[in-house]
């Protein structure tokens, strides 16, 4: 790889990482349908870009995990105001897919599938920490029905859609 | 035997899990002592703001877009709905201005400038809302600049949808009042009920039913299925006679000391691109 190239995507990744990072709020607030009660999907893009780097075997060529406790951090601030937790969800769900990844091939279907256990230890993380502080009051069922599926549903099809030119694009940068 | 983890690993590990925890509950406990955040978080949170500001833009286009296409698609029947109620809200317009002109000149007759009831809206738009499981938080582009302040009610289309809780300069945190955290929709209300108010403050939200919960209420209490509920205005920055809901159960807690009633929200939580913040007159 030559060396701009190589300079080119530690700039790049990082400004798509912040530009998704807002795209979730905004999509969470525009998106009237995601969070229709009694449904509350979120937007979890900032996550299905980690898990890009992660599936195209690039994450090793960047600072990645620097990133990933950066825009954790960046993400309890802004989104929550209270400290930790998607910090831990982040690390911790982008870890178990790294130590993963050599168990799955290289078809869209398997990364998908390691997308959505990706996707289960972020939202259990979330879950356990909502009981920590007393936020959660929600049953595990209505937790998984109305909150996990949904949100696993939406994600898992934005990531099938992006799957492709994200490739291209790693493969033009990288 | 082969180890898992080496001695160091497994010291990190828990070293790790206490500060976690710890960040966890502090922050958490921080954020409500306070009224406004660390000077980091702030500075962090107001140049965020501005660059969702930006990303907004592109972003609310399309959500707009999308919602009118989903909501054309009971126009119609909407529509004759509608127009069935709209003659009555003509008639009880007419009645509001001559009721509140009434108002008006008894006040100064009293010489009472300022009343509960009396508040000035501030119109903000939502930048972003929370991507999280709990902590259902908006962000609109109104902060410490604007007059916002913690504490203060914020309106949706057709009553209260939260409470600021966080102030920054340019922008600030609403907790909407389907936030499942212990002690964050504590709202004072009044129950409008047929033979007098009932007062009371909102103790819960409950989750599975995505309902307000009003616990504690004497068994003489007379509340009924259907009954207004209303900001009392007691307490707090949040003026009195906001919409919240109606009245959807009435049940009595587990010893029969005591009724429980639940509430249905007024307003719809999913469609929430600006808001009103009440400024209420009576600063307590």
């Amino acid at each position: 790889m030559a060396g701009w190239q190589f300079i080119r995507f530690q700039f790049i990744f990082p400004i798509i990482l912040l530009i998704l990072f807002l795209v979730d709020g905004n999509l969470a607030a525009s998106l009237g349908f995601l969070m229709k009660e009694p449904i509350h999907a979120m937007p979890m893009l900032t996550f299905t870009w980690l898990f890009y780097a992660i599936q195209f075997g690039v994450q090793k060529e960047i600072p990645y995990y620097s990133y990933v406790v950066i825009f954790g951090v960046l993400f309890d601030i802004f989104y929550t105001g209270i400290l930790g937790t998607y910090t831990v969800a982040f690390l911790l769900a982008t870890i178990v897919m790294d130590r993963l990844r050599p168990y799955f091939d290289e078809r869209m279907m398997s990364g998908l599938l390691l997308l959505l256990i990706g996707q289960i230890v972020y939202l259990l993380v979330t879950f356990v920490a909502g009981q920590l502080i007393g936020s959660a009051n929600l049953s595990i069922l209505s937790f998984v029905v109305y909150l996990v599926l949904p949100t696993a549903a939406f994600n898992l099809i934005m990531a099938a859609i992006f799957y492709f030119p994200a490739w291209s694009l790693f493969q033009r940068l990288v | 035997m082969r180890k898992i983890f080496s001695s160091r690993t497994i010291v990190l590990l828990m070293i790790g899990f206490l500060v976690v925890v710890g960040l966890i509950a502090g922050s958490n406990w921080w954020s409500k002592k306070t009224n406004n955040p660390p000077f980091f978080q702030r500075v962090v949170n107001d140049l965020t703001g501005g660059a969702a500001k930006v990303i907004s833009i592109p972003t609310n286009a399309v959500g707009t877009r999308a919602n009118s296409l989903a909501n054309l698609l009971n126009t119609f029947s909407e529509n004759k709905a509608l127009k069935a109620k709209v003659d009555g809200y003509a008639q009880n317009k007419v009645k509001l201005q001559t009721v509140e002109e009434e108002n008006q000149s008894l006040k100064k007759q009293l010489d009472l400038k300022k009343s509960l009831t009396d508040y000035e809206t501030l119109s903000a738009v939502t930048t972003s809302r929370s991507p999280t499981t709990w902590n259902s938080q908006l962000v609109i582009d109104k902060g410490a600049k604007s007059g916002v302040k913690k504490g203060m009610a914020v309106l949706g289309d057709s009553g209260i949808i939260g409470l600021v809780t966080e102030v920054n300069t340019v922008n600030s945190k609403v907790t909407l009042i389907s936030d499942t955290s212990e002690d964050t929709n504590r709202i004072a209300i009044t129950v409008k009920g047929g033979s007098g108010d009932t007062n009371g403050i909102v103790t819960d939200y409950d989750a599975d039913k995505k309902m307000l919960v009003m616990s504690s209420i004497a068994n003489s209490a007379n509340v009924n299925k259907g009954d207004t509920v209303v900001t009392s205005g007691l307490g707090g920055l949040v003026p009195s006679g906001l919409l919240v809901g109606k009245i959807s159960e009435v049940t009595s807690d587990s010893y029969g000391l005591s009724k429980k009633i639940y509430i249905e929200p007024s307003s719809d939580l999913s469609k929430i691109a600006t808001v009103l913040v009440a400024k209420s007159s009576m600063e307590s």
